[in-house]
């Protein structure tokens, strides 16, 4: 080939030279380098025309020729107003697609901003405490013995904290504080004092704790009274937060509070010597009334809280740590193993460790009695959520905008002729899009407060909106961004792309293939995220349906459990319900057989060839127990009704794991427990203990002498509600002759099993809400697209009637590509659908099978709804009078 | 006499226009401007000064035809308008003049 002018020059002479010199000055360079090329040969020629080009950057050559039609400024309020106009008209012209894009929009962004408001509620718990990088909580990992696991847990042994603070140098400032469970008594002059009830276990906030006077300077409250330096650091005083101290005071002065007396326990009396300002914003941190650590010593308060315990941990004694700066947590690492080996030579392990406080609100593994802890995955979960519904309506907006450019594709031709460049084009199509956006926003901003009250069993407490607030308004001005680009880029450049001369003769000027595949492709995207969606539904739905249906091992209908504040008394209370008519039978237990609350224990079995020792828990109750909750017997009987533990029943799975082939062999054995030792005298079969993730393990029953909580049978048979009704307040009649001081509560069994499956229930409650917005929103766009199909396709329908086509034919027609759609988005989505419920359902112990019908039936119920969208248009399109639809032209 | 200023640079590629007559184009005129008067000049000066020409009304121009040493690309062929005449005539008339006036000694000898 010969040889060419140098690429880079020519290329950089075309982007510097005005474009309508460019022919005639590259041609005479071109001319010139030939003659150069072939008297100086090509190095120097190529030279010569580097030479020449960079010649060429003079003035005139730089300045592009101006046009007789300027261009106006593209915001000029001319403009403006005219395509404020044009959009409005446009908007009003096509209705239908108008209000499904606004609908499909609105619901996108109301979604996407409910969500942002709860994973941003979440996140933001803890955060703005200064310093927060540098607070850790004492944590550790406890090991029984040397073959049992690592546990790790987020309470530690309470001599621990004072210890690590002298033993390890460098750690910076610890504060441990205790828990307490207290009524609260204000003594009032003369008058009995005024009570106030303890929490609510679970439902209420933890209030009262016990704590180092170190407690403030690690977390930063401001003080409205009392002085900081002092006010923990003696016996009997207490800060309060200044809600805390309204509540019990009235509305008094914060500085007459100070120094008025407050009774912890019945029995502890502290003063206030401070009061702090509540913290506003979301924090684990719930605490109000702060007890002076060196309260413990002097008072009842050393019976429950014992600061020299090493080797018992109770998740009510905390430690929170602050290091100096520039501290690491690593640093400490070969220290705390240090100190795990000097204070626990013996069985039990304890190796402390520090917990981010950053980490607290989330990480279940550290457990405590005060923290509410969010569940990460669900959190990332409702993102992805909140991302797909608004995508999905941004590709309504795509299909339908695309769809209808030919019908614009007229005005862009004759904007084009009067002058408008193509970036202006898109500018006005976006900024058309930008409108409807900022339409939907404003609705939604209108639907926000009332889906969150709607909503409130599934959002977090204290979640509240602000209109007003920065982060919210810096989010919805993303929001608005981000969706105007999304749905409006790609038509923007479609509408502008057209050519005039082609447009104004009334073709569409592009083609028609390319279009619509991409429409396809995206119809296909959205209904395979319903199909997922739909999938995940009837999944989790059959998971919900088979926790609640499938045979516990026990009856747990029609029982009510309450828990008097004394043992003794409760047995004066069981007496006393025994006796009512509409009560069948009383137990007295520790705990139900399922629920939140268990306890395991190590049993010790001297079998034939070696002791088998193992953890197995333990259901204690008396001899109504067995009975009440109709456990099945399936060897040997109930334990007889004693004062103290004689006998005992297992679970099947513990005669299994104990090596009897058959349930009776287990009869008449001994446990050891607690060097005792206790004949098996029944087995029971195998019954659910705790929510259905875990597997079910090994269990002894038998009756000890602590238990106190009443477990009462209800008898139904031929009842009305308001019998029962009356049963429970004649319970509570005798709860109140019982304890006159305290409040009656009950709870019935089933409520708190179907607690163990909060989570659960409201994952579920949250795929049904988002597979109903995304079908909804995917079959309007379906629905719109349907109707221009049908609009379009006018004429041939027309032509087809006439030439004898019948309306199923026609129906079919119209409908045959969508179905084709939804069944390859089917075939999509199965398979992901599939591993997203694997992965969901690995967490369950006892779980559904994930059968085949699943996706069938989701494939028929897309189809089905698919097909329902679309048969509104096909059918009234094909029974259309082709007379009338041919007439016209 | 009011008359549009003419640099000498464009006299003489107004005039070269002239020479070549139908086929004066950038690359033809810098090369008649090198053979006609050993001044070499870069393309761009050419290109520039015939610009300058066309906005006076000097000159005018269309596209001609493509050629393959071009690429395909077409060249821009110049004509002298009447007023570009017009103004060769005064230059040249009021040089003739000006050379009339002197006497037949007044410039020094030079010696070919």
């Amino acid at each position: 080939m010969k040889p060419q002018p140098p690429a880079w020059a020519d290329r950089l002479l075309e982007s510097f030279c005005a474009p309508h010199l460019l022919e005639e000055v590259q041609g005479d360079l071109h001319e010139r380098f030939e003659r150069d090329l072939s008297l100086l040969g090509s190095g120097q020629a190529n030279r010569r025309y580097w030479f020449n080009v960079l010649g060429f950057l003079r003035p005139f050559a730089l300045k592009r020729k101006s046009t007789d039609y300027p261009t106006p400024f593209l915001i000029s309020p001319i403009m403006l107003r005219n395509y404020l106009k044009t959009s409005l008209r446009n908007l009003v012209k096509h209705k239908a697609s108008t209000l499904i894009n606004l609908f499909g929009l609105t619901l996108g962004v109301t979604a996407c901003l409910v969500i942002y408001l709860i994973t941003y509620y979440e996140l933001s718990y803890d955060t703005f405490h200064p310093d927060a990088q540098q607070i850790y909580r004492l944590v550790g990992q406890s090991q029984y013995d040397k073959k049992s696991e690592l546990h790790p847990v987020g309470f530690i042994p309470h001599a621990v904290p004072a210890a690590l603070q002298k033993e390890v140098p460098g750690i910076g400032t610890v504060a441990a504080f205790h828990n307490i469970e207290s009524q609260v008594l204000i003594p009032n002059g003369t008058e009995k004092p005024i009570k106030f009830e303890g929490r609510r276990h679970g439902v209420e906030n933890a209030e009262i704790v016990v704590t180092d006077p170190t407690y403030f300077d690690i977390f930063s409250y401001k003080w409205l009274a009392g002085n900081p330096k002092t006010a923990l650091n003696e016996p009997f005083q207490l800060v309060l937060s200044e809600r805390k101290a309204h509540k019990y005071f009235g509305d008094v002065p914060l500085d007459q509070i100070l120094g008025k007396e407050v009774i912890y326990m019945d029995s502890v009396h502290v003063h206030v010597t401070g009061i702090v300002k509540d913290w506003a914003l979301p924090s684990d941190f719930t605490f109000t009334d702060f007890i002076s650590s060196a309260t413990i010593q002097a008072s009842q308060l050393k019976k429950e809280i014992h600061l020299d315990q090493w080797d018992d941990i109770w998740s009510a004694s905390q430690a929170f740590v602050k290091l100096p700066k520039g501290a690491t947590t690593t640093q400490f690492t070969t220290q705390f193993l240090r100190f795990s080996k000097v204070h626990y030579p013996k069985e039990f392990k304890f190796t402390p460790d520090l917990q981010p406080l950053s980490d607290l609100h989330f990480n279940p593994d550290y457990q405590d009695n005060y923290s509410r802890k969010a569940h990460l995955p669900t959190l990332y979960g409702l993102m992805g959520v909140a991302g797909f519904i608004l995508l999905i309506a941004a590709i309504n907006f795509i299909n339908l905008s695309t769809a209808q450019s030919s019908q614009r594709a007229k005005e862009t031709g004759i904007r084009k002729v009067m002058g408008s460049s193509r970036a202006s084009l898109i500018v006005q199509f976006l900024g058309e899009t930008a409108f409807l956006t900022l339409i939907a926003v404003l609705v939604s901003l209108l639907l926000v407060n009332p889906i969150l009250s709607a909503f409130q069993s599934i959002t977090p407490k204290g979640l509240t909106f602000n209109v007003f607030s920065a982060q919210t308004g810096l989010f919805l001005l993303a929001i608005i961004l981000a969706t105007s680009l999304l749905a409006g880029l790609y038509p923007s450049f479609i509408l502008s792309s057209y050519v005039p001369a082609l447009t104004l003769k009334g073709q569409t000027g592009m083609v028609a293939g390319r279009k619509a595949t991409l429409r396809k492709t995206l119809i296909i995207f959205q209904f395979t995220i319903s199909l997922i969606f739909i999938i995940g539904t009837l999944i989790v739905e059959r998971q919900l349906r088979f926790m609640r249906t499938k045979e516990l091992g026990f009856r747990s209908d029609a029982i009510v459990s309450i828990r008097p504040p004394s043992a003794e008394k409760g047995k004066v209370l069981a007496q006393k319900i025994r006796q009512l008519s509409g009560v069948e039978r009383v137990a007295i237990e520790w705990f139900p057989p399922m629920g939140e609350a268990y306890m395991v224990t190590k049993l010790k079995y001297e079998g034939k060839k070696q002791p088998i020792e193992m953890d197995v828990s333990a259901k204690i109750g008396d001899e109504n127990f067995i009975p009440l909750y109709q456990l099945r017997l399936v060897a040997g009987r109930n334990y007889i009704k004693s004062d103290s533990l004689k006998e005992i029943v297992i679970n099947a799975s513990y005669a299994k794991a104990l090596g009897f082939k058959r349930y009776d062999d287990a009869l008449n054995q001994f446990i050891d427990f607690q060097g005792k030792k206790y004949p098996i005298v029944g087995v029971v079969a195998d019954f659910h203990e705790q929510s259905f993730h875990e597997k079910i393990g090994p269990v002894f029953l038998g009756y000890m002498p602590h238990a106190r909580n009443l477990s009462v049978k209800l008898s139904t048979k031929g009842k009305a509600m308001s019998e029962l009704k009356a049963t429970l307040a004649s319970i509570e009649q005798d709860w109140k002759a019982v304890f006159p001081d305290n409040r009656f509560e009950y709870t019935f069994l089933d409520d708190s099993i179907a607690r163990l499956y909060e989570k659960e229930q409201k994952t579920s409650q949250l795929v049904n809400t988002a597979t109903g917005i995304a079908i909804l929103i995917s079959c309007m766009g379906l629905f719109g697209l349907a109707m221009f199909t049908a609009e379009q396709r006018t004429k041939e329908i027309g032509v087809r009637k006439v030439l004898g086509a019948s309306v199923a034919s026609i129906v079919t027609l119209l409908s045959k590509d969508f179905l084709k759609l939804v069944v390859i988005a089917l075939i999509i989505a199965s398979p992901i659908a599939w591993w997203v419920m694997t992965q969901w359902l690995k967490d369950f112990a006892y779980k559904v099978e994930i059968e085949w019908w699943v996706f069938a039936l989701a494939g028929i119920l897309a189809v089905g709804i698919a097909l329902f969208t679309i048969s509104f248009q096909s059918i009234k399109a094909a029974l259309v009078n082709p007379v009338k639809s041919l007439r016209s032209e | 006499m009011k008359r549009t200023y003419l640099g000498e640079f464009e006299e003489v590629v107004l005039l070269t226009v002239a020479v070549l007559h139908e086929s004066a184009y950038g690359v033809a005129i810098t090369d008649e401007l090198d053979r006609q008067t050993g001044r070499s000049v870069s393309i761009s000066a050419v290109h520039a000064a015939l610009h300058r020409l066309e906005e006076k009304g000097m000159l005018t121009s269309h596209m001609g035809d493509s050629t393959a040493e071009r690429g395909g690309r077409r060249k821009r062929l110049f004509t002298v308008t009447a007023l570009g005449s017009r103004t060769l005539h005064d230059i040249r008339a009021i040089r003739d003049q000006l050379w009339n006036a002197i006497s037949p000694n007044a410039l020094p000898a030079i010696s070919i």
